[in-house]
């Protein structure tokens, strides 16, 4: 008697009287054998402190009652899914994911395919008695054509499908390293199943990889047989359907290692983008003469045109000064080619309203992106566009200014397209006084740490924006 | 042929052989046949054995299903056939008592504020609460999210894992969580829908882990637009059985950071999920945000099953088979969701005087809030209370507020989920002579606009209720 079971089963019916000692399961049933192999070869492997058995829905549900190690209840198919979550917790430990055949092949094939893909070493036991025992005997996807169950009353027929054969399913994909399917019913089998089950466990406790074994076994309560006829059947019916052997076995060297994972503040901090480099401020005052509170900026353009570059480039300058500020991208489908735009929103204190319906501001970088947000500018706002590509700006509001700017003609005379929206930025900056041209200078800066190199070409880009407006505007 | 004899014979106690006959086919030497009485201790007919032809091979051990059936007898001594205890000697697990072993706070270096995305600031915000696993089914509009965890986990030694579904990423949740560890997820609307059966595992069987729901617009598919139509999911329909949750809503980057770091201290204090709903254009909004002076390194809570001696003893489950014992658990489970009135978290906004209260959460709640600063300067006494949790409803902090008001609404992008809340929260009060509720509602993936929430106020409350005479699904 393996030390791996509980000396006494309290958690079945606390253990009252035969309970204690007792399984739940039928006279005969397969899985007190599956059971007992696998509590042996724990025992056997000195891993019981490892262990963490997943007991899945079905007539195994209880499994947890009998098995001396850390114990988890799944929900219905899912036991491979909570398995992974284990093993990922702790990789020393050595999960088993033990299920039955509606649970694994039926409900839960979303579950074990891609657990026994991706590889991660886990232990599946999967006991394949041809039929849902726990809900009284209805057809499981391993039934037997011809099969009589309570869902199949007139034998399991072609409109049914054929049974699923698990072992060589799994043995199919790349990740599991051990399949083999064995059976119970005499002791040759018993044996070989024994030494399965202890593989099994053994290739994941050495960090080699996930091993699979189905267990043909006998439900003699719902077959309506004596156990002896119940392994007549497996012998004689299901074994020529699931034949028996080693289906793969290409065990590696260990692999499975992974590090604990770090908690260094410093290398968290890095990571996350935290810095104490302190962006010198050039703002004296919030751009009162803007709004007193928040300015509020619409930047649309088609996706190249960098309009959601350039917002967040404003969001980081307010910031950076000690303002608040926002930055709404549209996104999605409409991200993918299209029209992109920003709603962009910069305030003394607190963004309250972090869209921009009736923006102080709108910069568009082509002939739809104006025609859209144009009328949208509040009295007395500004509005810049492309003047390369918008040929017929159309009117707008009494009171509104306009300028065009040739942004992509300036950005293609420096060399680069791409740098329109910094162009537009320095035509934002002399055309409102949003902050001062430092101000800009310094988050373009800070936005190309990584990449120096650019740095004078959008400095120059920038400066080529401004001093348009200034033409413009003398 | 000296082994043989020390190989020891079978040894059955009858009360616990079911009889099934599984030994008597396993043996070649015939020691074992069907027996004729039944055992009165168990109604069932247990095999008979006689050993005198027995040559020890064991095979009719290894043929019974039964741990205590057919086993090897132990040195032959004279002993008590009838009682086990005294025969093996009572066997007590050798697992210990398990023990805390508690998480460390950490101190940051100081930083400039980050400007990052909602979503961003959340997945940093479950790095600093020490969350090392992330699982995930790529949805958009949280996306950024996992793709955040993504790389970063990696680089900190953590785990990331793209689930093969929803279903399968919080059984991975129940998994690590189970383990004791802090996980979490990012989801969108109908990934969220796919989690409840496993949320409502976790909160059965005791299991923390955090959820980010960015809402986007429903039924269905729907779009990948801002909706808070997941109000009920969080509030009242975490999957099946009495569920409930702490549910967060936070409505700036920074509180994506900040009720991110809180949820997980939530689901460890509690053992119970936390439900983080936030809402599309939030997910996707950058603002400025600072980060905490401190960190998290998670400690192993005692009742987690980690997989080692320390955690062995433990079990993590939700079955409780008996009427009685499955009363008892949802009657400690209503218990514990009682003490997290304490968590109730709320914000309001020039409350103190007002005439006109609004009620936002999420994205809503800041139109709501550029609505009151639009009103207020038009002369109307408006406010803004925004409940943080939203489960438990902050009815505390609201009814003062309410009692004062002359009228109330409630602005939200959904068909009243938001409004059902404060509704159910306000009739519990018992409080009977509050001002009436009107609401400015979008859905669809618009959200209410500050010009929506001003035009509903300004037009007196009679135009109100005439206009909201016409035909509505709400009830
Ligand atoms: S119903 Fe079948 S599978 Fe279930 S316990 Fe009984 S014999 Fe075993
Ligand atoms: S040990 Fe072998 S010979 Fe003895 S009863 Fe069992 S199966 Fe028969
Ligand atoms: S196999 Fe075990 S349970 Fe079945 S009859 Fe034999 S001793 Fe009894």
């Amino acid at each position: 008697m393996s030390s791996v079971f509980y000396d006494r089963f309290e958690r079945h019916s606390n253990a009252e009287g035969l309970k204690a000692h007792a399984t739940h399961y039928c006279p005969g049933c397969g899985h007190g054998l599956a059971h007992k192999y696998l509590a042996e070869a724990i025992e056997e492997l000195g891993i019981q402190d490892r262990v963490v058995a997943v007991s899945p829905v079905g007539c195994s549900v209880f499994l947890y009652y009998y098995f001396d190690v850390g114990n988890t209840q799944a929900a219905h198919g899912r036991a491979p899914a909570v398995a992974l979550g284990h093993k990922m917790a702790n990789p020393d430990s050595v999960v088993v994911s033990y299920q039955g055949d509606g649970d694994l092949a039926s409900i839960g094939l979303a579950e074990i395919v891609s657990a026994a893909q991706m590889g991660i070493p886990l232990t599946v036991i999967f006991v394949n008695n041809a039929i849902y025992g726990m809900t009284g005997g209805q057809m499981a996807p391993t039934s037997l054509m011809g099969q009589k169950t309570a869902t199949s009353p007139h034998g399991r027929a072609v409109m049914a499908g054929q049974p699923m054969k698990m072992a060589e399913l799994i043995s199919g994909l790349d990740g599991p390293v051990y399949v083999e399917r064995v059976a119970l019913f005499d002791a040759k089998n018993r044996n070989r199943a024994k030494k399965a089950i202890k593989k099994a466990l053994q290739i994941q406790a050495e960090g080699r990889g996930l091993a699979f074994v189905e267990v043909l076994a006998e439900c003699p309560t719902h077959l309506k047989m004596n156990p002896e006829e119940a392994e007549a059947w497996v012998r004689e019916k299901m074994l020529p359907v699931f034949p028996l052997g080693v289906k793969k076995d290409s065990v590696p060297e260990p692999w499975f290692k992974p590090q604990a994972p770090s908690f260094d503040p410093e290398k968290v901090m890095q990571l996350v983008g935290g810095s104490s480099d302190h962006t010198e401020r050039h703002c004296t005052t919030f751009p009162t003469h803007l709004d007193l509170h928040d300015v509020s900026l619409k930047l649309a353009g088609s996706g190249g045109d960098g309009a959601q570059t350039a917002a967040m480039l404003i969001a980081h300058a307010g910031i950076n000064e000690g303002f608040d500020a926002t930055h709404i991208p549209s996104y999605g489908p409409e991200s993918r080619g299209g029209t992109s735009y920003a709603d962009v929103h910069v305030a003394k204190e607190e963004v309250h309203n972090p869209a921009a319906p009736k923006p102080h501001i709108v910069i568009a970088f082509n002939s739809p992106s104006l025609v859209k947000f144009g009328p949208t500018v509040r009295p007395g706002g500004t509005i810049l566009y492309d003047s390369s590509v918008v040929k017929n700006p159309g009117k707008f509001l009494e009171g509104v200014k306009v300028y065009g700017v040739p942004m992509t003609e300036i950005a293609v005379d420096l060399g680069k397209a791409m740098v329109k929206n910094i162009v537009a930025l320095g035509a934002l900056q002399a055309a409102t006084g949003l902050f001062p041209k430092e101000t800009f200078l310094a988050a373009i800066r800070k936005a190309l740490k990584e990449k120096c190199a650019m740095i004078p070409l959008n400095e120059q880009a920038f400066a080529w924006g401004v001093k348009a407006v200034e033409t413009l505007s003398s | 042929m000296t082994e043989l004899r020390e190989r020891p014979k079978p040894f059955l106690l009858p009360e616990f052989c079911k009889g099934c006959g599984r030994c008597i086919s396993a043996c070649a030497k015939h020691c074992i046949e069907y027996g004729k009485e039944i055992n009165p201790q168990t109604g069932l007919v247990p095999v008979v054995v006689d050993l005198d032809q027995c040559n020890a091979c064991g095979l009719c051990i290894t043929a019974c299903p039964e741990p205590y059936g057919l086993r090897e007898s132990p040195v032959a001594h004279d002993f008590e056939l009838e009682d086990p205890e005294k025969l093996y000697g009572t066997r007590h697990s050798t697992a210990p008592e398990p023990v805390d072993i508690p998480p460390e706070i950490i101190p940051l270096p100081p930083s400039e504020p980050l400007v990052i995305k909602g979503n961003y600031a959340s997945a940093i915000g479950a790095i600093l609460a020490g969350c090392r696993h992330f699982y995930g089914y790529p949805i958009t509009p949280s996306t950024e999210g996992a793709e955040l965890m993504a790389k970063l986990l990696p680089l900190l030694d953590g785990v990331f894992v793209q689930a093969v579904s929803e279903v399968a990423t919080v059984n991975h949740l129940y998994g690590t969580g189970g383990a004791g560890l802090p996980c979490m997820t990012f989801t969108s609307s109908p990934g969220f829908s796919l989690m409840l059966e496993g949320i409502s595992y976790m909160i059965g069987a005791e299991v923390p882990g955090v959820f980010v729901n960015v809402m986007r617009g429903g039924p269905g598919l729907g779009n990948i637009a801002p909706e808070q139509s997941d109000i009920k999911l969080g509030v009242r329909g975490l999957g099946h059985g009495n569920t409930h949750a702490i549910v967060l809503v936070p409505s700036t980057p920074q509180e994506m950071l900040d009720l991110t770091i809180l949820a997980f201290d939530l689901t460890f204090k509690y053992r119970n999920p936390v439900v983080i709903l936030s809402d599309g254009y939030l997910g996707q909004m950058t603002g400025k945000v600072t980060l905490p002076r401190t960190m998290r390194k998670p400690g192993i809570p005692k009742w987690a099953v980690y997989g080692d001696r320390n955690h062995r003893k433990n079990l993590i489950s939700s079955i409780y088979l008996s009427e009685t014992d499955l009363e008892k658990h949802n009657e400690y489970l209503n218990g514990k969701y009682a003490s997290m009135a304490v968590e109730t978290r709320a914000e309001s906004h020039l409350c103190a005087d007002l005439d006109v209260l609004l009620i936002a959460c999420n994205t809503p709640a800041r139109a709501a809030k550029g609505a009151v600063e639009e009103l207020r300067n038009r002369g109307v006494k408006a406010g803004l209370f925004r409940p943080i949790t939203l489960w438990p409803f902050p009815v505390g902090q609201l009814l003062p507020i309410a009692k004062r008001a002359k009228r109330i609404v409630v602005v939200e992008a959904s068909a009243g989920q938001l409004e059902d809340e404060v509704r159910i929260a306000l009739s519990r009060t018992e409080v009977r002579d509050l001002a009436p509720i009107e609401h400015v509602r979008r859905m669809g993936g618009v959200l209410p606009q500050q010009d929506d929430i001003v035009g509903k106020v300004k037009r007196p409350y009679a135009a109100n209720k005439a206009a909201a005479r016409r035909p509505e699904v709400h009830a």
